[in-house]
């Protein structure tokens, strides 16, 4: 199985690292290591807090009634915001909180089916190994 | 044996932002590269109406094919910064 060299893994209270270190238990760690569901949701959180927050104060510095419009729309969906100052600040914490929960969930539905794959191939894996389990009776 | 599985256990795994940065950054601006495109394809009495609210964000931005260009350029930076953030602040949370 080729492993992808784009990650690397973090095994508390140490850190692996992997660039050096080609030994097997290592490749595996690297291969199935689960994603930090916390760093997950606030990275989303930061990213789409700071996206909204943006998207806001471009919107009101250039204070056309196109713009202005355009982002009140996001009013529909996001409680209490408005293309306002006090609206960066509402729309940072609406970014963060959504982009938390998007974050977190990605990374509870990416472990969960990392999970399930393994259970999956454990279980042929094991099916496989007494399939002739008769046969030496 | 015990320390491999133990390690198995507690292991997360980190990002590579730069590479993170790069994908989300190629995958966004090809959206919108298409996304004009198609509407341009399309064709019709307002050709992208709402797509060109964008140009609010993006100076430069039309929905033309020199736009679609314009606008893979803003995407991909958008997305290149985006990507490292993320990159950098779940490496950063995860670590700690």
């Amino acid at each position: 199985m080729k492993l992808s060299s784009d990650s690397a893994v973090a095994a508390t209270p140490s850190i692996v690292p992997t660039s050096q270190n080609h030994s097997a238990p290592s490749l595996l760690l690297r291969a199935f290591a689960p994603l930090h569901r916390t760093a997950m949701g606030v990275a989303w959180g930061v990213a789409a807090g700071g996206l909204l927050a943006i998207v806001t104060l471009v919107l009101l510095i250039r204070g056309t009634d196109e713009a202005l419009t355009a982002g009140s729309l996001l009013a529909q969906f996001l409680w209490g915001y408005s293309v306002s100052w006090h609206g960066i600040l509402i729309g940072l914490l609406w970014g963060f909180a959504l982009g938390f929960v998007l974050g977190y969930g990605f990374a509870v539905v990416r472990n969960t089916a990392v999970w399930l794959w393994l259970t999956v191939i454990r279980s042929r894996a094991e099916m496989d190994q007494y399939s002739d389990f008769l046969d030496h009776l | 044996m015990d320390t491999h599985e133990e390690q198995l256990e507690h292991a997360v795994i980190l990002l590579n932002g730069k590479l993170l940065g790069i994908v989300l950054g190629f995958l966004s601006g090809a959206g919108l590269f298409l996304a004009t495109n198609f509407l341009l394809l399309k064709g019709g009495p307002h050709v992208g109406a709402h797509l060109g609210l964008l140009s609010n964000f993006f100076p430069g931005y039309r929905v033309t094919f020199f736009g679609s260009i314009v606008g893979f350029c803003y995407m991909f930076v958008v997305g290149l910064i985006i990507g490292t953030v993320l990159g950098a602040v779940y490496n950063k949370v995860a670590q700690a």
